[in-house]
């Protein structure tokens, strides 16, 4: 082990402990403990956590694991076979799937859910145009429409997963199992276990956004009756005053909860080797589709997009063209107008696209280290850093964000010089933490396919540690990098619950200038801002994937190009 | 540098002499000798940003704006109040005062001198822990003209058969100026479980309960209600763009004063400051700014002095019962009347 190596564990260790397990302790104990912070008179009770087994909390955690479940394996079955048609297929049309994943990624939950709302509702648009179909309002407005939302979100992380391991996947262990008289099914057979890791990576991490969403917890369940343990926990900090104690008593069993997908996980991975990643990998060759399959598989696709895409977007350009409460179908630009003529906008957009950057920067690089250590073989110290990481998806933001309050802003720290409260370093700091689980769970499938092999033979051909791993690995690895990148930036461009609590006063980023809006009755104008930050985040998407494509060596973009922008 | 500072003191000594920006006050003036903070003022009012930049430009104190809904500002006090980085809090509703002068967190015996009408003077706490800058109307009620040509007269005729599945609210955990409108029923009605009684017959007639103001907006604009009861600034504000909605009160309406308190352990120059933005916010200056600063929202409100008049769209109280809930025994009851909202009437 180099010296570099040996100093730099510790300090990654250092790193997890300052940037997520301190702030997320200091929110957790207070289940326990709620003297610690000055939050009650009790040095240690357990009643918080016996009352989370009880009554409305109970009910909303099962429901959140139930619905989690139902919502990965919606967001496998599929994502899967849209990244296999992407990938591996003349899928007509193709190259725009992935970009329209990105558009299903950087929409904030709470948009699709309001516009299916605004859809199904009664006396909604479904019922003004005619369409008297109440058993569509009760299957929406209900558990179902749950299930399916999240489910339509976890789709992305599985699509993401997925094509990147495909496109690690060469052509010839499917020509081989072909060679061999396997039929098309029976070499899909062949190959989909060695998908596992990402297979199970996604299912994982699926599960943890599922459980942890807010957006669709506090707009249609809630509308639904149908009750969220994200919402439970809002609810608990949310009133005056706050009950921190019980929120942290359900943010315990949201962390216990991730336990169950990462032993399915783990169980899945024992002892076995998924690298298939060489400098020999072939690139894939795609399967032309019989004209049936092709209209079936356009089809489907076409059917996600709408479910996914269309409907919300409907609902939230129809809302901000709306300047009357939607009355009437009146149409008018006004609020788009008053977005345009404000002042206030371009501050909180250009704070915004700064923080998501430097946020998406950071933490590509610490996601990347971290999906290294996990892709290594397991030790106890992976195995705790993956349930840490993990875990930590699990919890809202809104924890972060008050963790971050009672672990960066105490007297001690004060006294000391440390003040960083209510300051851009903290805000940027919690936005790191919170992305970087994620984006360490979704590169961890293309980094556990990089063979040892690349490394080693760069340096045998004279190449230095780092030069080694920039000419040998980074181009492989240069697409899924790329997509975390975008992944981080898009989801802080319009992440609302730490900037609320963590924000710089006088400097208010984009989500919290819209967040004024829809608060203070300008509901219009609020979604024309929502939809102008959309359309500002998938222009962002597009330059950063056109310049990809323009500047990356060819090789790169074949090596690494199992998903298209 | 150093000019700044002193500047700022001049200006402000000027302006505190000259008494045409700053009408008689209880403010101490800012000591010549003290520079100058930053003041960090958490608000969740429309106008706010208006009136902290009219501030600052005329008496030159800097001030850091932190513009949040109230849950959030509430939750940021709570988290951060063994070691607090707030000045002043601009929020609707004096049981969120209450609830943080019980905990020794708002300064205390600090009173404008200023000519208050009967509205400010029933808002203004006896120990002067907080300031009321304003007064809106909890449970005002919206309705739709067209479809609604009778509304209701009586909080008793919305339990009516006539109103089966028309009417709409707002959930009390998660829209701050509700509480006060729930809490203003009860106390109305004469207890906490007579009020309850009151909100399971309103459910079991259809109540349709929505997060906030505008959701519950958006339900009578799109037809799904008929009727809303939110806070009057939303349903005034809903009113003026849309020209179908009308808004009347029901007797008795629930008093919803907005609020200016001082963080009790802020830095003296800190208070001194915030105590000069309380008395500039009710100067004739300062109330102009909140009218003007979110005319078609927070600025919809009923002013608390002699002397300032409502804007026009404003409709008059002139034979509306109007009554103020006691913040000190209400406030302590919102968490347990709220989770009884959310179990028994939102689910």
């Amino acid at each position: 082990m180099t010296r570099l190596a040996q100093l730099g564990r510790p300090l990654l260790w250092l790193s997890i402990v300052l940037l997520i397990l301190a702030p997320c302790a200091c929110f957790l104990v207070l289940a326990v403990s709620p003297r610690l912070f000055d939050q009650g008179s009790q040095w240690f009770t357990l009643s918080y956590l016996r009352g989370v087994f009880t009554g409305a909390s109970a009910t909303a955690l099962l429901n959140s694991i139930w619905v989690a479940c139902a919502a990965a394996g919606i967001g496998l079955v599929v994502g899967f076979p849209i990244a296999w048609l992407v990938g591996r297929t003349d899928l007509p049309g193709r190259r725009f799937v992935a970009a329209g994943m990105w558009f299903v990624l950087l929409l904030p939950s709470w948009l699709p859910s309001l516009g299916w709302q605004r859809l199904v509702q009664p006396d909604g648009v479904m019922y003004r145009v005619g369409l008297d179909w109440p058993f569509v309002t009760h299957a929406i407005m209900g558990p179902f429409g749950v299930v399916l939302l999240l489910g339509l979100r976890s789709v992305p992380f599985t699509y993401l997963a997925v094509s990147v391991a495909l496109a690690g996947l060469g052509q010839e262990l499917e020509d081989a199992a072909r060679t061999h008289g396997a039929t098309r099914t029976g070499a899909l057979r062949l190959v989909a276990p060695i998908l596992a890791p990402a297979i199970t990576s996604a299912l994982a991490i699926c599960f943890a956004e599922a459980v942890s969403d807010f957006g669709v917890a506090s707009t249609l369940a809630y509308a639904s009756h149908f009750p969220l343990a994200t919402y439970q926990l809002y609810a608990d900090i949310n009133g005056f005053p706050p009950s921190f104690s019980g929120a942290a008593a359900v943010g315990w069993l949201l962390v216990a909860s991730v336990a169950v997908p990462l032993a399915l996980q783990a169980r899945a991975l024992r002892g076995r080797s998924y690298a298939v990643l060489s400098g020999r990998t072939r690139p894939v060759a795609r399967r032309p589709l019989a004209r049936q399959a092709k209209v079936l598989a356009v089809g489907f696709v076409s059917g996600f997009y709408l479910v996914a895409l269309g409907v919300p977007g409907f609902g939230a350009v129809s809302a901000s063209l709306l300047a009357d409460f939607g009355a009437s179908f009146h149409v008018t630009f006004v609020n788009y107008q008053k977005v345009f003529a404000s002042s206030g906008l371009s501050g909180p957009l250009e704070r915004s696209l700064v923080y998501g950057a430097i946020t998406a920067s950071v933490t590509v690089v610490g996601g990347f280290v971290f999906a290294t250590m996990l892709a290594k073989k397991r030790t106890k110290s992976t195995k705790l850093l993956d349930f840490l990481l993990l875990a930590s998806v699990a919890l809202p933001g809104v924890v972060f964000a008050a963790g971050y309050i009672f672990a960066y802003n105490l007297p001690v720290l004060s006294r000391i010089g440390i003040d960083i409260y209510q300051t851009v370093t903290l805000l940027v700091l919690g936005y790191v933490a919170s992305s970087l689980p994620t984006n360490a769970r979704v590169l961890v499938g293309a980094v556990s396919q990089v063979q040892r092999s690349l490394h080693e033979a760069a340096r045998a051909h004279g190449a230095s540690g780092a030069g080694a791993w920039v000419r040998g690995v980074f181009p492989i690895l240069s697409r899924p990098l790329t997509m975390a990148w975008l992944l981080t930036f898009t989801g802080i461009f319009l992440e609302l619950p730490i900037s609320q609590l963590l924000y710089a006063p006088g400097s208010p980023p984009l989500s919290v200038a819209i967040q004024d809006n829809l608060g203070n009755y300008h509901f219009g104008t609020g979604m024309a801002q929502a939809v102008v930050a959309v359309v500002i985040a998938l222009v962002t998407v597009a330059l950063v994937l056109g310049g990809y494509r323009l500047l990356a060596p060819v090789g790169w973009r074949r090596m690494g190009g199992g998903t298209r922008g | 540098m150093a000019l700044a500072p002193a500047l700022a003191v001049a200006v402000t000594a000027a302006a505190a002499l000259s008494g045409a920006a700053t009408p008689a006050s209880a403010a101490r003036p800012v000591a010549a000798h003290a520079a100058v903070v930053p003041l960090v003022v958490y608000s969740a009012q429309g106008y706010d940003k208006a009136e902290t930049q009219a501030f600052s430009k005329q008496f030159h104190i800097p001030v850091e704006l932190d513009d949040n809904s109230t849950g959030p500002l509430l939750t940021q006090i709570e988290a951060s109040k063994n070691n607090p980085k707030w000045g002043l809090l601009w929020v609707d509703g004096a049981t969120a005062f209450a609830g943080l002068d019980v905990q020794h967190l708002l300064l205390r015996g600090f009173e404008p001198k200023v000519a208050w009408n009967s509205l400010g003077k029933r808002a203004v706490p006896a120990d002067k822990s907080y300031v009321p800058t304003g007064v809106t109307l909890a449970g005002a009620m919206a309705y739709n003209a067209a479809k609604v040509p009778n509304p209701p007269t009586t909080w008793s005729q919305l339990l009516s058969p006539t109103w089966k599945g028309q009417v709409g609210t707002n959930d009390p955990s998660q829209s701050g100026p509700t509480y006060p409108f729930v809490a203003g029923m009860m106390s109305y009605l004469h207890g906490v479980s007579q009020g309850e009684r009151f909100f399971s017959k309103l459910k079991a007639n259809g109540l349709l309960v929505n997060p906030t103001n505008g959701p519950t907006l958006a339900a009578l604009g799109s037809g799904q209600i008929n009727i809303a009861l939110v806070q009057s600034s939303a349903a005034i504000g809903a009113a003026m763009s849309d020209k179908s909605l009308k808004v009347r009160y029901l007797n008795p309406v629930t008093i919803l004063p907005s609020a200016i308190g001082i963080d009790a352990k802020a830095s003296k120059q800190e208070q001194l400051e915030a105590e000069q933005f309380a008395s500039y916010v009710l100067s004739p200056a300062g109330q102009k700014v909140m009218q003007g600063g979110d005319p078609t929202g927070d600025s919809l409100y009923y002013p608390v002095l002699d002397g300032v008049a409502p804007l026009k769209a404003l409709p008059s109280l002139s034979g509306v019962s109007t009554q103020n809930i006691n913040p000190y025994v209400w406030g302590p009851k919102e968490n347990m009347v709220n989770s009884w909202f959310d179990q028994n009437i939102v689910q």
